[in-house]
């Protein structure tokens, strides 16, 4: 077994622990009024939401490597409050996450979303619940379902993520080097036997995850 | 002390609601009307669930127009019982904000054994009964039912009706309670509000309603008259009970000892017939003495019959042949047959 195979599990774990936390408390407001709202502009957020499922990696990584330089309004801002860079570090890696794997945790849930039953909304008005409680007491745990789903898919997919790290991230160990870039090292050094390894761990952990949400979602 | 609602709602799909209503802010106010003319998009408005712009809705005299639903002091069942189905029945009522006496609720409407089923496990009537028991937690100046009987089996109305129509006396506050069938609220209206095509076309005490209206109605709702009568005795031989209707006599299937006094009968319209003398050996039990007061053409060529019984009025509803073969003339002594009474035996 390869010497990297440990720190780069925990490197990516904690990747995807940290965005997939972060993204759990910005998608599902944001999926709840992208549901919601009638208004034209919405469309236009939604649109922007789900580009990542279209582009290529790369397009990302690449206005992600010309903000998050020094001199750019990203990494300037990044540096004035914590005084550490943002390219080629960890926490250039969850903000990319964060963005990358938005939309897979925003599209089920606003799908889902949209599903509520107008009347349990009415319900809610005439019990004398305001929105804001309305959406944190009543319509999450109503929602739970998408919102497991939406947690597992978008751990999975901050773990399987390749392009965007080598753009803005590169391969440094302990700080930027994940699985998924260390099975790419592993392979341009010819060392298969390592590079099986790694692949069977990222393959096995995907298919779990994904064979865990589908479950949990088909139980009624 | 008054419930005002003035202003106009049209919606996308061509439907129009316009109304100009002062309704009392103290008993149980009926709102009757064939399915989509506008009674619940009425309710709806006042809970504030529609705001329609310009439409004033004010509440002893506090504006309400510009509250949102839920800063309105209204509590409202829909006419779905709209659960939350990952909540228990417990966890529905407590969801209420400000909610206490939960325990009291569960009794009111036996719901004790419940409290911890999910709303997928429960029957039609139970869904409702926690639904009603959720709005009742609810501290409000204000109580809407919109049909909070129809979409349940007979059963389970037959079940659920009187506990309401106690809660609707026990309560203490108004209520506005929506039905297109008007037996439900018979015997407990205070105040009847009638409603076609988007517009009141009647409103007042149930029995000046039934009778000030010209073309009583839309086929669906057939008032006909609402009689109020006396009860006089029960014959548990024959199962029937004897009301006084002035001098007259009308008997109705039940033992109506103990039920409130006076009781009002409804007379549908198409349920009387006219004879010009007493009829004979006819299974038809209940015959009235009436005077032909006026004749109005009704919206499908047939005429109504409009009627004095005993110093109130009835409406029957006839064809124009029956009426050229009979010379019915206003002023003429007829005779009444009531082919059905409609009357809640179980209201008490």
């Amino acid at each position: 077994m390869d010497d990297g195979v440990p720190t780069a599990l925990t490197l990516t774990a904690a990747l995807a622990a940290v965005t997939t936390l972060a993204l759990l408390l910005i998608a599902p407001p944001l999926a709840w009024w992208l549901a919601r709202s009638r208004r034209a502009f919405a469309s236009l957020v939604e649109a922007l939401v789900a580009l990542p499922l279209v582009l290529p990696p790369t397009v990302l990584g690449f206005y992600f490597l010309l903000a998050m330089a020094e001199d750019a309004w990203l990494g300037g801002a990044w540096r004035a409050l914590t005084g550490q860079p943002l390219a080629f570090t960890f926490s250039g890696l969850v903000i990319a996450s964060i963005i990358y794997s938005l939309p897979f945790v925003s599209q089920p849930l606003t799908a889902s979303f949209r599903n509520t039953p107008p009347e349990l909304l009415d319900a809610a008005s005439v019990m004398g619940v305001g929105p804001a409680v309305r959406f944190l007491r009543l319509m999450l745990p109503l929602h739970w379902r998408a919102l497991l789903a939406a947690g597992v898919l978008g751990f999975a997919h901050t773990v399987g993520e390749f392009g965007i790290v080598l753009m803005i991230g590169g391969s440094i160990p302990g700080e930027t080097r994940v699985l998924s870039i260390l099975l790419f090292d592993q392979v341009e050094s010819l060392d298969y036997g390592s590079a099986h390894f790694t692949a069977g761990v990222l393959l096995a952990f995907s298919l779990a995850a994904l064979t865990l949400t589908y479950g949990v979602l088909r139980r009624r | 002390m008054s419930l005002r609602l003035k202003g106009r709602l049209q919606s996308a799909s061509g439907f129009r609601l316009q109304v100009d209503l002062e309704l009392p802010s103290v008993g149980v106010t009926a709102l009757i009307g064939a399915s989509g003319t506008g009674k619940s998009t009425l309710l709806r408005v006042i809970a504030g669930l529609e705001r329609p712009e310009g439409f004033a809705v004010s509440f002893n005299g506090q504006r309400w127009d510009a509250l949102p639903p839920h800063r309105r002091p209204v509590s409202m069942t829909l006419q779905q019982p709209a659960l939350f189905p990952h909540l228990t029945v417990a966890g529905n009522l407590k969801a209420v904000p400000g909610a206490g006496r939960i325990d009291e609720a569960a009794a009111r409407f036996g719901l004790q054994e419940l409290l911890g089923r999910k709303p997928a496990t429960l029957s039609g009537g139970q869904r409702q009964r926690a639904a009603l028991a959720r709005a009742y937690l609810r501290p409000a100046a204000l109580w809407l039912l919109d049909e909070p009987l129809s979409a349940l089996d007979p059963l389970a109305r037959s079940e659920l009706a009187p506990m309401l129509r106690r809660l609707c006396r026990a309560l203490n506050r108004p209520v506005i309670y929506v039905t297109h069938a008007l037996a439900e609220v018979l015997q407990i209206a205070d105040h009847l509000v009638i409603m076609e095509a988007g517009e009141v076309i009647g409103a007042g005490a149930p029995e000046a309603v039934a009778a000030a209206l010209d073309h009583p109605l839309s086929p669906l709702i057939d008032t006909g008259g609402i009689l109020e009568a006396a009860f006089e005795s029960y014959d548990s031989e024959t199962g029937l009970s004897t009301l006084r209707i002035g001098p007259q006599r009308l008997w109705v299937g039940g033992d109506l000892r103990g039920a409130p006094s006076p009781l009002r009968v409804h007379i549908p319209a198409r349920d009387l017939s006219l004879a010009l003398d007493r009829p004979i050996r006819t299974s038809i039990l209940n015959v009235l003495d009436v005077t032909l007061t006026g004749l109005a053409p009704a919206a499908d060529g047939a005429l109504f019959a409009e009627l004095d019984c005993a110093g109130q009025r009835l409406c029957a509803r006839i064809t124009r042949l029956s009426q050229e073969n009979l010379g019915l003339k206003p002023g003429m002594t007829l005779f009444a047959l009531v082919k059905s009474v409609a009357l809640d035996a179980h209201s008490a």
